[in-house]
């Protein structure tokens, strides 16, 4: 483990929190502002943290994806439209509406995925082009896709956008259903509800597949063959190790993460799709994924400072008028939304150590 | 591999020919045709929000005036220009464009198509261009209308509201009118007002998913009623406050009927009158009499819906009674017209 990285890491988020707490602590009591930006933090973390772990995957090994962006935007876009068909035309019930959204979010930016990898494993193109490529495609295909189901006349949805059905619950409106009522598993729902443990499904999974994939890239045989591929093709080949199919499997599994980070946003954080609504956080991914320095953990530190300088950007504003005097740009939204650049910048300037990308990373495999 | 290209230049020479015979455009340089057009700003003609209320204005003048009307969506700030010279050039008109960022690019058109008639919707005009009329609206009041309904329903005496940026001078005017409406009724009420202004025009406001996030923090820090405004962002930080639990305020039209998801926790919404603004100035066109310089419209709040039993009758006389002194100009909002 890079200590280093983590104590710089997370010396950063006291700093930030530091700052609102210093300045808001009069007005709303410390502890309820440090639960709230925690949440905050956590929650918006939540697709960059799969991003950077999609990123992970396949650049371990040894394909460049820079099509994040675009694999969550189709998966975002997939996903929901998956739930209000099972919702709105096949009329299931709103639980099974949107287990069927995230596993279509995930199934599609597998298959996005699948086309970068057959792109760059096949006819081996530039990893970037064809990164922008899907990119492109996926701003294409949803928005003209949206228009046709839903704005058109004549269309199946008669040209409205149709009643979603609705959001994943939390983690203790969950608990409260499966056990039958507040009082139900011993008032934990009760415990919960409204802390920062009080989160829903896409961001506590984001959690739980951090560990997971560090796990499965280090201490797994598997984990070890993607590495290889990634760091030295040739050698990883001559001891029996199939690059061009191993490199495929971890390209989709890559794009099933970016799958999952699309599903946060339409399924989780608000019921509609907009065109373009995943904002660069595929990019902000690959920052975090950097950051990070290709391990699960870093990345996923890297994508809470993400958070974190987020939830200080609209903590900050709640306290405007409290900011001292000689602190007054602060008030200036803009300085503090530069916040996480300038930290990447600063880490790509290798600041806190050095970060190394996998040796292959990029390169097409000939044998 | 040789065929297939072959194949694929055939096939694409094939479908080179097809648009020969789709259906032709209409001539909106004759004199008996009436042709509008509108530029929505970076951002869909179907945003249940802005680019929407102006296209139902242009609509309302295809039904009752029997106009020819088309639409451009802008997908990159950059294309302003060209879309509204696409029209231009095919001499329709009248061509609205819509939201503040196509001020710029309106004024420059006006200019050089004396025979269009432009209307900029949200373009505040500095100087009187001839053949462009700014529609502005006291979005002040509006907020100040919102703020003040907030601050007579809130039980926790903190109301938040999120804002997709606070450069663009509307958008503003409803944050600080909402502000200042809320202090209006209740001096010692806190308010959170934030602005998302760090990521440039053409993503403050497309990003619901921060709307809902700066929405949820601010109920966890006891705010009970959000007002969010300013497209895409605004209607996450709505849709987000009422799945918390909470009470939201829409804006620029009734959201009641473009969020079906707020319905049950939509108090109200600030609304700027968009669309009989557009029809009563693409008329004003029509019948010679177009107003160069600024035309202001309208502003109000939505009635209140689903929640209107909850709504205590004094508190609808205190809403009705600021209202009109809003109207007739015995109260003022004491807000900016720009960020200063």
């Amino acid at each position: 483990m890079d200590w280093r990285r983590f104590s710089f890491i997370g010396l950063i988020i006291v700093i930030l929190f530091g700052v609102v707490v210093l300045i808001g602590g009069e007005q709303v009591s410390p502890l309820i502002i440090i639960s709230s930006m925690l949440a905050t933090t956590i929650t918006v973390a939540t697709p960059l943290t799969l991003g950077a772990l999609s990123g992970i995957f396949c650049e371990r090994a040894g394909v460049v994806n820079i099509g994040i962006e675009g694999m969550m935007l189709a998966a975002a876009f997939f996903g929901w439209l998956a739930s209000i068909y099972m919702n709105t035309i096949f009329e299931f019930n709103a639980a099974i509406s949107l287990t069927v959204g995230v596993v279509m979010a995930i199934v599609s930016g597998g298959i996005f995925a699948l086309l970068h990898a057959w792109l760059s494993i096949a006819f081996k193109v530039d990893q970037i082009i064809g990164g922008t490529v899907i990119n492109i495609l996926a701003v294409g295909i949803t928005g003209f896709l949206n228009r046709q189901l839903f704005f058109e006349k004549g269309s199946i949805f008669g040209g409205n956008v149709p009643h979603a059905p609705g959001l994943l619950p939390s983690l203790s409106k969950s608990l409260t259903f499966l056990c039958g009522g507040e009082q139900g598993c011993f008032g934990l729902p009760d415990l919960i509800s409204g802390s920062v443990f009080d989160q829903k499904p896409v961001a506590i999974s984001a959690i739980v597949l951090v560990a997971v994939s560090h796990y499965v890239l280090f201490n797994t045989r598997w984990g070890l063959r993607t590495r290889a591929v990634g760091e030295h093709p040739k050698a990883a080949d001559t001891v029996g190790i199939n690059v061009n199919r191993m490199r495929y499997i971890n390209v989709v599994i890559g794009g099933m993460f970016a799958g999952l980070a699309g599903a946060y946003f339409t399924l989780e954080s608000v019921p509609s799709f907009e065109p373009l609504m995943t904002n660069g956080r595929g990019f902000i991914s690959l920052a975090a994924m950097i950051f990070g320095n290709w391990t699960p953990f870093g990345a996923w530190a890297a994508a809470l400072v993400f958070g974190a300088s987020q939830a200080l950007q609209i903590n900050l504003q709640f306290f405007r008028e409290s900011i001292p005097p000689n602190w007054a740009f602060l008030q200036q939204s803009y300085v503090v939304g530069l916040a996480p650049y300038i930290l990447t910048m600063l880490i790509l300037t290798g600041i806190i150590g050095k970060t190394t990308p996998p040796a292959a990373d990029g390169q097409p495999y000939e044998k | 591999m040789k065929k297939m290209y072959v194949m694929l230049v055939a096939l694409l020479l094939a479908a080179m020919l097809i648009p020969a015979c789709g259906p032709t455009a209409p001539d909106c340089s004759k004199v008996e045709t009436f042709c509008v057009g509108v530029v929505t700003d970076v951002g869909k003609i179907d945003d249940k929000s802005f680019n929407q209320s102006a296209w139902e204005g242009v609509k309302l003048a295809e039904k009752d005036l029997g106009a020819i009307v088309q639409y451009i969506e802008t997908t990159d700030a950059k294309d302003y220009d060209k879309n509204i010279a696409t029209f231009a050039d095919e001499n329709y008109d009248v061509v609205v464009t819509v939201g503040f960022a196509l001020g710029e690019a309106t004024v420059a058109a006006a200019g050089k198509y004396p025979n269009t008639k432009f209307i900029g919707v949200d373009q505040f005009q500095g100087a009187v261009t001839p053949g462009l009329a700014g529609l502005n609206f006291p979005e002040d009041q509006a907020g100040f209308l919102v703020g003040a309904l907030a601050a007579q329903m809130t039980t926790t005496d903190k109301i938040g509201g999120v804002f997709a940026t606070d450069a663009v001078p509307p958008v503003w005017r409803f944050g600080e009118g909402y502000r200042a409406g809320a202090q209006y009724v209740n001096p010692d009420i806190e308010i959170f007002v934030v602005y998302h202004s760090d990521v440039g025009f053409d993503k403050t406001f497309t990003d619901p998913e921060w709307g809902a996030a700066t929405s949820k923090s601010m109920i966890e820090k006891g705010a009970d009623i959000i007002f969010g405004g300013g497209g895409k962002t605004g209607n996450g930080a709505v849709i987000g406050a009422v799945e918390a639990g909470a009470l939201a305020i829409g804006v620029d039209t009734d959201q009641y009927f473009t969020l079906p998801e707020a319905q049950k926790g939509l108090l109200s919404s600030a609304m700027k009158l968009i669309t009989p603004g557009v029809f009563d100035l693409i008329k004003l066109a029509k019948d010679g009499a177009f107003p160069d310089g600024n035309y202001f419209g309208k502003a109000g709040f939505a009635p209140y819906h689903d929640l209107d039993a909850t709504v205590p009758a004094e508190v609808k006389a205190k809403m009705d009674e600021i209202s009109a002194m809003l109207l007739d100009g015995s109260l003022l909002t004491n807000v900016a017209p720009v960020k200063p």
